[in-house]
């Protein structure tokens, strides 16, 4: 449906203009190769209460990596409530969480409208399901939460033309940014939840050259690989060990179930790194 | 959709989840925990379209599922088109930046050249269930569900391709034709499944990268899937499936029904594909080689069921009602005991070791995947 | 492909090869799905509907439901009878993308729809017994699977047979059909003769009205002309429509009966003693 109500930018997308650096060297591969190990995320900047407004809310960064030629993640989380509902709504036992996901116009190359499209919806139903599983939701009968969740800067990578929309396995990231950011906004609202959650991926990829066999890293940058095989976002309660949302995607043979259990526990492995800088973060707003 | 509230009291839930927990399941339907509900399929309804399905379970549940193929020019930043001279101007440019780069361009002209590689954007598949907007949070789910297992292992969009300048674009529209009495995800996939079956696209008969024409002889057209001998006989390569799977208890049950899922711990949509694998050409035509191609959480009604009082703290049954200084901390120590009997909707998430059983289940081999798959080959395709 | 009139004055055959005042082939069924309160499936030509009817059941039982409140929006639109006594008609026509030959995504706020919507449950709520189920809802869900031609006429007649199968207390049959004239507007042909049941075909070229009658009545409900045509035409036009409305109507009354028939047949249900008086022939 196209808005109306906005002015909107120039429906035809245009190409930023990609300038060629001069430092580059012309036989530089295009391709960033991985840096880090195997087993480390990049590194996450945490903060809530952010937003004075809002009951809670946290900012949460992860750095580009390769000198630019990935944008960071930048997530900002408000959450409002718990406040009560409208009349017409019909008796809820338990809180009634609604959750939102919108990639700002400017988040990635490709502009976003201003309505959201099902990507960010089906993002927004994803951190349903798994902040659900972490609310004690019946502590809050008749009452509502928002969390609302704005993509300031998308991960992608700035050099390539060739991915023009925003490949699946980005938005992976994303999901794993939008958990571990809304659990800390959701803290800071104190709003009563089981554990603090908090989100994790984990890829089988392939990197460039022949003699490399496919292997586990966490937290993947489709630029840094060649390919990536199949990937898995989880949504973890490491006090209580349990996963509220998992989403898998890629292409395994079915006969290799070993394979598929070391991706989940790679990404709950993720899950608890991120978890380390959660806590920690909320330790600080505490003291 | 999986939030939907199911109209059932506390105590009807604690009697439905401890029959479900029993070894071995009682379900309210008396079917055994791998079962599926019985079907009805019939493909080829539409002559209108390219395929057709249509499926109907036992319960009366009923989807409708039309795929219809369009020739398109492809689009591309890097391709040049003749009549646009904006594209070719950005097109040269990247394509010189490229060249600069130097290894990138090399991968860009093999893509177009070998015709491998089709985009996902050439198929779109909407959903549409009757009482729900189309940009309802529950039929995005679904269709980003659906979309994903379609496109994960990139052999349908392969097929699509014409030639390096145009190619066929698959719309699939999935309608449910009754009210949504379960979680219509399997009856969804399984129709979408038999109607990529049946779809045919006319036989090419230009040449390379020129203007494409096509027989009109609707009899030659051949398979989207092709058969095994000609227009009869097995499909070789299959669409995938996506099945529904819950936990209650040590229990796993196929396909639950609205009441069942109302008490699942923990739900899971896992979609599997079938098909030779992508780097071995010799494949053994008996044996299915299973793959699993995307696995999701649904996020399980049971969440919001109201959840029941025990008679300790109710105080219609004789509990002293406290003053609601001390009711707080009591009420806090109620929430976190169980009482046997007592409806309590799950809190928390799944343990790791249960999810990946959930999924080691749908792929076992001899399995429900393959039961499923074996009843869908006994479907007479049009 | 533009449509060749001039070929119909050779042989008065039209281009499916009917004659002016023949009907399609009429298909239709009742009772397609077990789970719904009614449901129908009708063919008129290659037209193909599907309607399911659910209800009567309480209002705003579509307002409860999933989580955000009006997350479960009712898509369903044009409500007649909304008084606080009758029953409100809830009617929703949802057309399938793949139904035309180029598929065509029609948006759920397109005008064109939701005129179908409120011209439909206008119409039906004046043949059903509203008054009978105070304060409940009773929907209407059509499917278009295809279309070619006299879309509102099928989607009138699939609702009339669903309602029927939903055992809603009604006055008569709403049958409706299309009529149309042999030339176009611009050709002036005063001695132009009326045609019925008009295809997509037909239906792009020359002018149409949609008419629905009640029963065996000559009592119009629906009456639809979207088209130019002149006025000395309209009256032949019409009474052709009236005409082939009947015929449609004696169609339907035959799958009726021939259901209940059947259905008394194998059992379904019990004779009862107001159905001895019936003639089931």
């Amino acid at each position: 449906m196209a808005d109306r109500r906005r002015i909107n930018g120039p429906a035809g997308a245009t190409l930023p203009p990609v300038y060629l650096n001069e430092d580059a060297q012309p036989s530089d591969d295009s391709k960033i190769s991985r840096t880090r190990a195997a087993n480390a995320i990049r590194k996450l900047y945490l903060k809530t209460g952010v937003t004075p407004s809002a009951s809670g809310s946290a900012y949460l960064e992860i750095e580009a990596p390769g000198g630019g030629a990935v944008s960071g993640l930048k997530l900002s989380c408000t959450v409002h409530g718990p406040r009560s509902l409208p009349r017409s709504t019909p008796f809820s036992p338990h809180i009634i969480l609604s959750t939102h996901v919108k990639y700002a116009p400017f988040a990635t190359k490709q502009r976003h409208g201003y309505l959201r499209d099902p990507m960010e919806r089906d993002l927004g139903t994803h951190l349903e399901a798994a902040l659900r599983g972490a609310i004690i939701a019946d502590r809050w009968p008749k009452s509502g939460v928002d969390v609302i969740i704005s993509i300031i800067e998308g991960d992608q990578d700035r050099q390539t033309s060739k991915s023009q929309e925003l490949g699946s396995w980005e938005t992976m990231n994303a999901l794993a940014g939008c958990i571990t950011v809304a659990s800390a906004a959701l803290a800071d609202a104190g709003i009563d939840c089981v554990d603090t959650i908090a989100g994790g991926v984990a890829a089988l990829v392939k990197d460039a050259g022949d003699n490399n066999s496919p292997r586990i890293v966490i937290d993947p940058i489709p630029l840094e690989h060649e390919k990536i095989l199949s990937a898995c976002c989880v949504a973890y309660l490491p006090t209580r060990d349990e996963v509220t949302n998992l989403w898998f995607k890629g292409d395994l043979p079915a006969s290799d179930m070993e394979l598929y259990t070391q991706l989940v526990e790679t990404g709950i492995q993720a899950a608890k790194s991120a978890n380390l800088v959660l806590v920690e973060c909320l330790h600080e707003t505490m003291g | 959709m999986a939030s939907t509230q199911t109209l059932l009291s506390p105590a009807e839930l604690a009697y439905l989840h401890s029959s479900l927990s029993l070894t071995p399941p009682i379900r309210p339907d008396g079917r055994s925990s791998t079962q599926f509900r019985p079907l009805v399929a019939e493909t080829g309804i539409l002559p209108g379209t390219n395929g057709s399905a249509r499926i109907c379970f036992a319960d009366g549940t009923e989807a409708i599922v039309g795929v219809k193929a369009e020739v398109e020019r492809t689009k591309s930043a890097l391709t040049t088109t003749e009549d646009e001279t904006v594209h070719r101007l950005e097109g040269e440019f990247v394509e010189g930046l490229a060249g600069a780069g130097g290894n990138s361009a090399g991968n860009i002209d093999e893509e177009d050249n070998d015709g491998l590689e089709g985009q996902n954007e050439w198929v779109e598949l909407s959903v549409e269930i009757p009482g729900y907007r189309d940009d309802d949070s529950g039929t995005v789910f679904l269709s980003a569900l659906l979309t994903e297992a379609l496109l994960a292992d990139g052999n349908l969009t392969k097929k699509l391709r014409i030639n390096t300048r145009f190619h066929w674009k698959l719309y699939l529209d999935i309608l449910l034709i009754s009210p949504p009495l379960s979680y219509p995800l399997p009856l969804l996939s399984l129709t979408t499944h038999l109607a990529l079956l049946s779809t045919r696209l006319p036989r090419l008969k230009s040449e390379g990268d020129e203007d494409p024409f096509f027989d009109d002889d609707w009899a030659a057209a051949p398979y989207l899937y092709p058969r095994e001998n000609g227009t009869s006989g097995k499909a070789t390569l299959r669409p995938p499936i996506s099945l529904l799977v819950m936990a209650v208890g040590n229990n796993i049950i196929f396909d639950p029904a609205k009441e069942e899922l109302a008490v699942a711990d923990v739900a899971l949509a896992v979609s599997i594909g079938d098909g030779k694998d992508n780097n071995s050409n010799a494949m053994d035509t008996d044996t299915r080689n299973l793959r699993l191609l995307s696995v999701r959480t649904i996020d399980p009604p049971s969440r919001l069921t109201p959840p029941g009082v025990p008679n300790a703290t109710n105080t219609a049954y004789g509990a002293a009602a406290g003053t609601t200084a001390q009711k707080q901390p009591e009420a806090r120590a109620a929430e976190s005991e169980a009482v046997e009997g007592v409806w309590k909707p799950p809190r928390g998430g799944a343990k790791p070791l249960v999810m990946a059983a959930l999924v080691q289940k749908v792929l076992e081999k001899g399995g429900v995947t393959d039961e499923v798959l074996d009843a869908l080959d006994a479907v007479e395709l049009e | 492909m533009p449509l060749d009139t001039s070929a119909y004055n050779l042989a008065l055959l039209r281009v499916d090869g009917r004659r002016w005042n023949e009907l399609r082939r009429i298909h239709a069924q009742i009772r397609t799905q077990p789970a719904a309160d009614g449901s129908s499936y009708l063919e008129m030509g290659h037209t193909k509907v599907m309607c399911v009817v659910t209800g009567p059941s309480e209002s705003g039982a579509r307002r409860v439901g999933t989580t955000g409140g009006a997350a479960a929006g009712a898509l369903g639109s044009g409500g007649g009878g909304s008084r606080d006594g009758d029953a409100e008609v809830v009617v929703s026509v949802v057309l399938a993308g793949f139904s035309s030959v180029d598929r065509k995504r029609r948006g759920r706020n397109d005008k064109g729809i939701l005129e179908l919507q409120s011209t439909i449950s206008s119409a039906l709520s004046s043949s059903l017994h509203t008054h009978l189920y105070p304060r409940s809802t009773i929907s209407i869900s059509l499917h278009v699977l295809s279309q070619d031609g006299s879309l509102l006429a099928a989607l009138l007649n699939a609702a009339t047979l669903a309602c029927i199968d939903a055992g809603i207390a009604m006055t008569d049959y709403v049958a409706a059909c299309t009529a149309g004239s042999t030339s176009t507007y611009a050709a002036n042909d005063e001695k132009a003769d009326p045609l019925l049941d008009m295809n997509h075909q037909e239906e792009q070229e020359l002018p149409g009205l949609t008419v629905a009658t009640l029963g065996q009545s000559d009592r119009v409900i629906v009456l639809v002309c979207e088209s130019r045509v002149q006025v000395s035409r309209l009256e032949g036009m019409l009474a052709v429509g009236v005409d082939g409305c009947k015929q449609v109507r004696d169609i339907m009354d035959k799958v009726v009966r021939e259901k209940g028939r059947r259905m008394l047949e194998e059992g379904a249900i019990e004779k009862g003693v107001g159905l001895e008086d019936m003639d089931l022939d």
